[in-house]
């Protein structure tokens, strides 16, 4: 009943929860002054994690583990692997934050919430789904408070927790209606049970609504959009990166599973996705527009790629499935390099307004480089990732026919460039008021430059060397079920 | 009427007055109680549906352990009652709409379920002996393996995370 | 013998009246509270479709759920008296150095 498969089905959350026991452990011994080696412990246990399931862990033909809990496939793998990849760089970015760096506990509550996005990526089954979704909650609620003295800060994370409490109650509800009607929580039988069952269309279309506000939630889509801001502005912000990029992306990996699995026979609910993706995308973008605090211009930017992503679910096809994982892995690469240099600049003046970016590319040019990277990127400007991803996006919405829906996706992304290019205004042309930029530089401490430079060669390798990474994002849309 | 359906009826009214009575106290403790008395009316229907070991862990784990700790954080607080603000208007209608769309989708349920496959709660099931519980520990220890580990890990950083959040600063 | 759709509809009754707790009322311990409300009418459902399916998943998939909402609590009551602590008082609607 045992086979070696299964474990190595896990290998990535087994090697997470070891090195999570690992730091437990060692913490404590360790001087305080030596309390932010368990950033580098934390950062390269990600990294070795990432390699080893690399080498070791390659699923072979899909198959279910764990009794149908979990479904061992390129899909899973796939996302996996983007959010140990996005662990590994917020591991950095904590480092040098004053609250979270020197604290053991806030890596081990980042590797919590990477095991259950590991585990919400491959669940097949709708406890393991229900459960995973809670492990990765549970710790972002907690580092989203983490500042204890901040006001914002522990607002932010009871905010969190009660929209997050709310919303997963109500996709509960969803689970529970699910297994009413099929008696069955796998999701391999739930589908072919709501197929062959009754037609009970109306009371299938109410459970999906439940379910889309649960996930609506997680991807922060509109309506269920209000959280971000203001979880964002106020939580640290290495979390604030990890939670609009992994945590997103997490909440893509469910949606689609599920969708494809449980309703592949409901027309209606590609038709639902079309105006939420629309209303998502334009609502975001919109409302970026005045923002005057970068950290929420990057809230509502996020809110707005949520929509770009969605246009390729709706497209309800292989192409359209393999836009929305190459999407995500473009959009991590590209957000986190965006959060990573908001915080490299904050980090020393004390600000995230965008009036005093002024005249960064004068106090920092590499900084002001990976800044022009990421809005670039995220403005959807060649030859970065941010293109190719909005390219295929749109590629697979004409392809099957959804011209509307493209047109809105770029009418967007024409809006959107408006506020991206605003910023770089900022960063490039403006100049400190009546000061010389030399005499205030922003030195970029290790973690920080080794991160940055990696995601940023990430960004320019997604956008013109895109031919492995898109074979791959492929292979995951294959797989799915 | 059988004397299982009016067993359901006075429980139901039970449990309605109670969530009721959660939702309009003015005093959290109020609240708190008949939130208690509510789960204890739902631990009755577990019995009743044939799930015991459910039955006995609604009692052990939300009476007993989640609404002590709510009582308990209330009266550390001091947080009894609370000026009552306006509610904004906006949530009030999306309340109002949203209770109305789920009585509505409820009504349509019972409709065209009750017709059409009018299956009963069977408390005099095999659910309802020694073997279930035999089965339920043999379900969660061999199909349900994995989500069971998982909930060690959820139970662990959970704790980690309520120490955290309320450890003492030091120096500020 | 009662109709299991008679359960259903207690359960969806209380899941109402929860999301309206959640909608009407500012006291986040009362907002809270509402949420578990919430979290055992779906718990009813799950078991009221077990004990019609003759399937013990429902009952199982209730056992993981009261885990999850012991530690979703534990950390929910913990930021709340972290936040009182800091501010002494806790409605929802003061709850606005988030704004913009």
């Amino acid at each position: 009943m045992y086979t070696p498969t299964m474990l190595l089905a896990i290998l990535p959350e087994i090697l997470l929860l070891t090195l999570g026991v690992i730091l437990l452990v060692v913490e404590p011994f360790w001087k305080a002054e030596n309390r932010r080696n368990a950033g580098w412990l934390t950062f390269g246990g990600l990294l070795a994690a990432l390699l080893i399931s690399l080498l070791f862990a390659r699923p072979a033909d899909p198959q279910t583990v764990f009794g149908g809990m979990l479904r061992y496939d390129w899909y899973g793998f796939f996302f996996k692997m983007m959010f140990l990849f996005a662990a590994a760089a917020t591991s950095l970015f904590m480092m040098d934050h004053e609250k979270l760096g020197r604290r053991g506990e806030s890596y081990l509550l980042l590797l919590a919430t990477t095991l259950g996005m590991c585990l919400m990526a491959s669940s097949a089954d709708l406890v393991m789904l229900y459960l995973a979704i809670e492990t990765t909650s549970i710790p972002l609620y907690v580092l989203s408070g983490f500042m204890l003295d901040d006001k914002a800060s522990t607002e932010a994370g009871f905010k969190y927790l009660l929209y997050g409490a709310v919303t997963s109650a109500i996709l509960l509800y969803g689970f529970s209606l699910l297994f009413g009607f099929t008696g069955t929580t796998n999701l391999d039988t739930l589908g072919n049970a709501l197929a062959a069952g009754p037609n009970m269309s109306g009371l299938v279309f109410g459970v999906i609504l439940l379910l889309l506000v649960g996930l609506g939630f997680k991807i922060s889509a509109v309506p269920f959009h209000f959280w971000a801001p203001d979880v964002y502005q106020g939580a640290p912000t290495p979390v604030a990166g990890f939670l609009s990029t992994a945590s997103k992306a997490a909440g893509f990996a469910v949606l689609l599973r599920l969708f494809f699995a449980a309703f592949p026979g409901f027309a209606s609910w590609p038709s639902i996705l079309a105006v939420v993706a629309t209303l998502t995308m334009t609502i975001g973008n919109l409302l970026a527009l005045p923002q005057t605090n970068l950290k929420r211009l990057l809230a509502y930017s996020s809110i707005a790629h949520a929509g770009y992503a969605l246009i390729g679910v709706v497209a309800f096809s292989e192409l359209g499935r393999a836009s929305v994982v190459f999407y995500l892995l473009a959009y991590i690469a590209t957000n986190l390099l965006a959060f990573g240099a908001v915080m490299a600049f904050s980090r020393i003046t004390g600000s995230d307004d965008i009036k005093d970016f002024s005249g960064l590319s004068r106090r920092s040019p590499w900084l002001g480089l990976a800044m022009l990277a990421a809005f670039l990127s995220l403005a959807g400007m060649p030859p970065f990732g941010g293109f190719v991803a909005k390219v295929i996006v749109f590629a697979a919405a004409v392809d099957k026919g959804l011209y509307v829906l493209a047109i809105i996706g770029i009418l967007n992304s024409i809006i959107a460039v408006y506020y991206y290019l605003n910023v770089l205004k900022f960063v490039y042309l403006y100049r400190m008021d009546g000061e010389n930029e030399e005499a205030h530089p922003i030195p970029l401490t290790r973690p920080y430059a080794i991160a940055l430079v990696v995601l940023a060669v990430g960004v320019v390798l997604l956008g013109t060397l895109f031919g492995p990474w898109f074979d791959w994002s492929n292979l995951a849309a294959l797989n799915l079920f | 009427m059988s004397i299982d359906l009016i067993l359901f009826l006075i429980l139901a009214v039970v449990a309605v007055a109670t969530a009721l009575g959660m939702l309009l106290s003015k005093n959290a403790v109020y609240s708190a109680l008949f939130l208690v008395l509510n789960f204890a009316a739902i631990a009755v229907f577990y019995l009743l549906l044939g799930a015991p070991f459910i039955a006995i862990s609604q009692v052990t784990v939300y009476a007993g352990a989640i609404m002590v700790l709510f009582l308990f954080v209330i009266m550390l607080l001091g947080a009894e009652t609370l000026a009552p603000s306006k509610v904004l208007r906006g949530q009030g209608w999306a309340a109002f709409g949203l209770a109305v769309v789920l009585v509505a989708e409820t009504v349509y349920l019972l409709v065209s379920r009750h017709a059409a496959v009018g299956v009963i709660a069977r408390p005099d099931a095999f659910l309802n002996t020694m073997d279930s519980l035999r089965e339920i520990g043999k379900a969660l220890f061999i199909q349900y393996l994995l989500p069971f580990e998982v909930t060690s890990i959820l139970l662990l950083v959970a704790m980690v995370g309520a120490i955290v959040l309320t450890r003492r600063e030091k120096g500020g | 013998m009662v109709d299991i759709s008679y359960y259903i509809l207690l359960s969806a009754v209380l899941f109402t009246i929860g999301a309206v707790g959640v909608l009407v009322r500012r006291n986040p311990l009362i907002i809270f509270m509402s949420v578990e409300l919430m979290l055992n009418a779906a718990n009813l459902a799950f078991v009221s479709f077990a004990s019609m399916h003759g399937s013990l998943d429902g009952q199982i998939f209730v056992f993981f759920v009261m885990t999850v909402a012991a530690a979703e609590v534990a950390v929910g009551l913990a930021l709340i008296v972290q936040i009182f602590k800091s501010r002494h008082s806790i409605n929802v609607d003061e709850m606005n150095s988030l704004k913009g």
